[in-house]
């Protein structure tokens, strides 16, 4: 377990060399970015002096990673305000999204995975893995215009920003989250359910079921007890990864449903080199992706003996 | 048209000899009189005397429309959101400028119809040569704060934008005409600015044209954004930065209180969301659209489109110092290969307006109208090919940004120059990397051989005249270098009355359209969005929306 937490570390140290570089080695100075290609060039300059971005990039990067390490993120270029309050609120908004959509698509995933095993080869299987497929298919910008049309500005039901006023109750805000988390459960649900249906049928399949089986256990206990624990740890790792997905993965989401999460807050960053908040945002998603992961790993070991042992070992 | 010589007479008593000499114009027909109330309020004519003017000389006034609105209510707007912090001396970028009309005003406001508007400042005029120019300010104004404008606090605003230290975006208007230290305090109402070089326009660059110039307390706080301090209809009430922002009703307003009690602006980073919230009810207004994004909504009846035509446009330059482009009868040839009619009623949407190859737009005043239009002529571009030498045509390659229309435009071109057999091949690439440093060396855009570049809206041609065209400019892509042109640009921005403007851009459009160093080809229309019943919204097409006399 403390190697693979080291190994994380690594990651995330290398992730940050490279956003820097990338974010460096792109054409154009900040200065100039900020005002425009038709500012005054002395502008630019005292501009680029007062952000210190006219200072040797080994210089800016051991800056920015001293600061980091003491829980300091740097001031956004375009905001000229600290980048902390930004990140809080979009890392917050989007978990928000993700927990919507999360608690909509793990359940009705896996049960539909389930169903499409037990029922394999019939009819509901078909349905379901066809519907699954379509629906995944489709690029959220689609699903998500549609739905708009269809549920905002034909039958009104949804509002059509995700954005609520500031004092919005949570219910509020759940009403505002609904509409933007269909296409995100549309995408996955296919997915999860493919995952759900393989897992199930190998455990179906498995010796241990047929002895399950054999020794006189009722169905549903058998299905319960013994197909399911095993069949859904694949399953898992891949919720895991998509976790991490949908918190940060939602740039299209966001913009066309007009949502202030990290995936947008990335997005304009990197559009207007502004770096401080580009880089914060991406490690973000990189402590993220390696909490999920770690998190998913002690979930795994926790479910499958074979590996919890062999650890122990 | 009968003239009344006596009243005429009585009201040109005290005026001063450009003043007279625009009268005489006028007199004479060879101003006619929109140009003459434009070119009066340049000079500072107050409204009742252009407007005695005009009827003496035997015009009818046009009645203003005047609709009465209801006062109270929201109104909610959408926008880009601003690329930075509102700070009036850096905002470069169109959401700022948005954002900045809202709670600040300018001494002058440069109207929709590009007349130049009493605002904070009262009158205005110029000494004889043009080169110091007083205005006078209007008493009663008070900032958000209930702090009185007097003359210092103007004084304050343009030494700030005029300094080079402060990192100010309002240089690119100031440099060469407005220095540091030259804005004085004549008395507490009184403001005298001493120009770099005389400039027959300088009215517009303190007006809404020049959207940095909103003026501000004399104390400027550091952090100006928290309280938006200025003097405008609506001042702050909530600003969450990448979010939106509220504003309400300035009791203490000097002019006509505004009818709604609050305006509620709601920021997006594109406009397809725009469009649904404004389709869905979730805003009242879009605040600007481009053309191809439009398109859905301009036969959709529960909207109104309200439509400016702008000196916006996209140029294409040609570098007149490589072998390709050195003969001016391949750029001419070039230039006569496009069909502008089908490009505004098609690429356009008939949103635009024919372009003549030099920055004089038709909706200029100053334009020299008798100068012919170039029009598509593939016989002719064929005959100057083969004059130059290069009958069979030749590769080319196009580099250019990937904004708005451009990329479309490119393909066109792309298309018409095959006629003349030249093969051209196109590089589209990211803003960022099309303008790169923005300096030659370090530039697509300054140092290739064949580019598009968009250029925004200016009320008057100065900065499209200068920047990307005299041989000192500083946005010279074309590397056009030409005396004859630079001396002609000098006079024109001397010149005082529009007589003398437009015979100077007269010589100044047939020299472009022989030297053909760029292609405008056409001018945007800037595109206001509303619901249907929402009245009163005016936007310029500077960027500006004024919200005070919208009623729903």
């Amino acid at each position: 377990m403390l190697r693979r937490l080291l190994l994380a570390l690594l990651t995330l140290w290398l992730l940050s060399v490279l956003i820097f570089a990338g974010g460096h080695l792109l054409p154009g100075n900040v200065g100039r970015a900020m005002l425009g290609p038709f500012a005054d060039p002395v502008a630019v300059q005292v501009l680029n002096h007062e952000m210190g971005t006219d200072r040797p990039v080994v210089v800016q990067y051991a800056d920015w990673i001293a600061g980091f390490l003491t829980g300091d993120l740097g001031q956004s270029y375009a905001y000229r305000s600290p980048v902390a309050p930004f990140l809080v609120t979009a890392l917050l908004n989007s978990a928000k999204l993700a927990a919507v959509a999360f608690v909509l698509v793990v359940p009705l995933g896996i049960f539909g995975g389930v169903v499409a095993a037990l029922y394999r080869g019939r009819a509901a299987d078909r349905i379901l893995s066809v519907v699954g497929l379509s629906a995944t298919v489709v690029p959220e910008f689609v699903s998500g215009i549609v739905l708009i049309l269809i549920f905002g500005v034909w039958l009104r039901w949804f509002p059509i920003s995700a954005t609520w006023r500031g004092d919005a109750g949570p219910f509020t805000q759940l009403y505002h989250l609904i509409l933007p988390s269909i296409p995100l459960v549309l995408i996955l649900f296919g997915y999860i359910a493919r995952m759900a249906r393989a897992g199930t049928i190998n455990a179906l399949d498995a010796d241990y079921t047929r002895t399950a089986i054999l020794k006189g256990l009722s169905y549903p206990q058998v299905i319960w007890r013994h197909v399911l624990r095993n069949a859904l740890l694949p399953t898992i790792s891949v919720i895991a990864t998509q976790t991490v997905y949908l918190i940060g993965g939602l740039v299209v989401i966001e913009i066309l449903f007009h949502y202030q999460g990290i995936g947008s807050l990335i997005f304009t960053a990197a559009k207007k080199k502004d770096f401080p908040m580009l880089q914060a945002g991406v490690m973000a998603i990189g402590a993220l992706f390696a909490l999920t992961t770690f998190l998913a790993d002690l979930l795994y070991a926790r479910l499958n003996p074979r590996i919890r042992f062999a650890d122990q070992k | 048209m009968t003239i009344n010589h006596k009243l005429l007479d009585i009201l040109r008593r005290g005026r001063s000899p450009h003043e007279n000499h625009l009268i005489d114009g006028l007199v004479r027909e060879a101003v006619s009189r929109r140009e003459f109330l434009r070119y009066g309020s340049v000079l500072g004519l107050s409204a009742p005397l252009l407007g005695g003017i005009v009827g003496a000389v035997g015009y009818g006034l046009t009645p203003a429309a005047v609709v009465a609105g209801t006062p109270g209510g929201t109104v909610r707007y959408g926008q880009i959101v601003p690329a930075a912090a509102i700070n009036p001396v850096t905002v470069a970028d169109g959401g700022g400028v948005t954002m900045l009309s809202q709670f600040g005003e300018t001494l002058v406001l440069s109207a929709p119809d590009l007349s130049a508007q009493p605002l904070l400042a009262e009158s205005w005029a110029p000494n004889a040569d043009g080169t110091v120019w007083t205005f006078k300010l209007r008493q009663n104004v008070k900032f958000h704060n209930g702090q009185a404008l007097t003359a210092d606090d103007v004084v304050a605003t343009f030494d700030r934008l005029a300094d080079p230290a402060n990192g100010s975006n309002a240089l690119s208007v100031f440099t060469g005409i407005l220095s540091k230290g030259n804005t004085k305090k004549v008395d507490d109402h009184t403001v005298e600015f001493h120009l770099d070089a005389a400039n027959g326009n300088f009215p517009y660059a303190v007006s809404t044209d020049n959207y940095n110039a909103i003026i501000v307390p004399a104390d400027f706080p550091a952090d100006y954004e928290a309280t938006m301090i200025g003097t405008g209809p609506f001042k702050l009430e909530k600003y969450t930065p990448k979010v939106g922002a509220s504003f309400v009703r300035n009791p203490d307003y000097w002019g006509t209180p505004a009818l709604p009690d609050r305006i509620e602006v709601v920021f997006y980073d594109d406009y397809q969301p725009q469009i649904l919230a404004l389709q869905g009810g979730d805003i009242d207004v879009i605040q600007q659209l481009p053309v191809l994004q439009a398109v859905g909504l301009l036969t959709d009846p529960s909207v109104t489109i309200i439509s400016i035509p702008s000196s916006a446009h996209s140029q294409v330059h040609m570098r007149n110092d490589v072998d390709l482009y050195k003969d001016k009868r391949v750029r001419q040839a070039i230039a006569l290969t496009l069909d502008r009619p089908k490009i505004v009623a098609g690429l356009m949407r008939g949103k635009a307006q024919v372009g003549n190859d030099s920055p004089f737009m038709a909706a200029y005043p100053s334009t020299d109208p008798s100068v012919p239009q170039r029009q598509q002529d593939i016989a002719q571009a064929k005959q100057l090919m083969e004059a130059a030498g290069v009958a069979a045509g030749f590769q080319a390659t196009l580099t250019t940004e990937k904004y708005l229309e451009i990329p479309d435009y490119a393909v066109l071109l792309q298309n018409a120059v095959k006629e003349i057999g030249i093969d051209m091949q196109l590089n589209i690439m990211d803003q960022g990397a099309y303008y790169g440093d923005a300096v030659p060396g370090k530039s697509q855009w300054l140092d290739s051989e064949l580019g598009i570049t968009d250029y925004g809206h200016r009320g008057v041609p100065n900065v499209f005249l200068q920047a990307p065209l005299l041989s000192s400019g500083t946005w010279n892509a074309a590397h056009f270098n030409n005396p004859d042109y630079d001396a002609l640009v000098k006079s024109y921005v001397a010149a005082l009355d529009v007589e003398a403007q437009r015979a100077t851009a007269g010589q100044i459009q047939t020299l472009l359209l022989d030297q053909t160093p760029l292609i405008q080809a056409y001018f945007y229309d800037f595109l206001t969005v509303t619901k249907a019943d929402l009245k009163g919204v005016v936007a310029t097409a500077m960027g500006h929306l004024l919200l005070a006399q919208a009623s729903l």
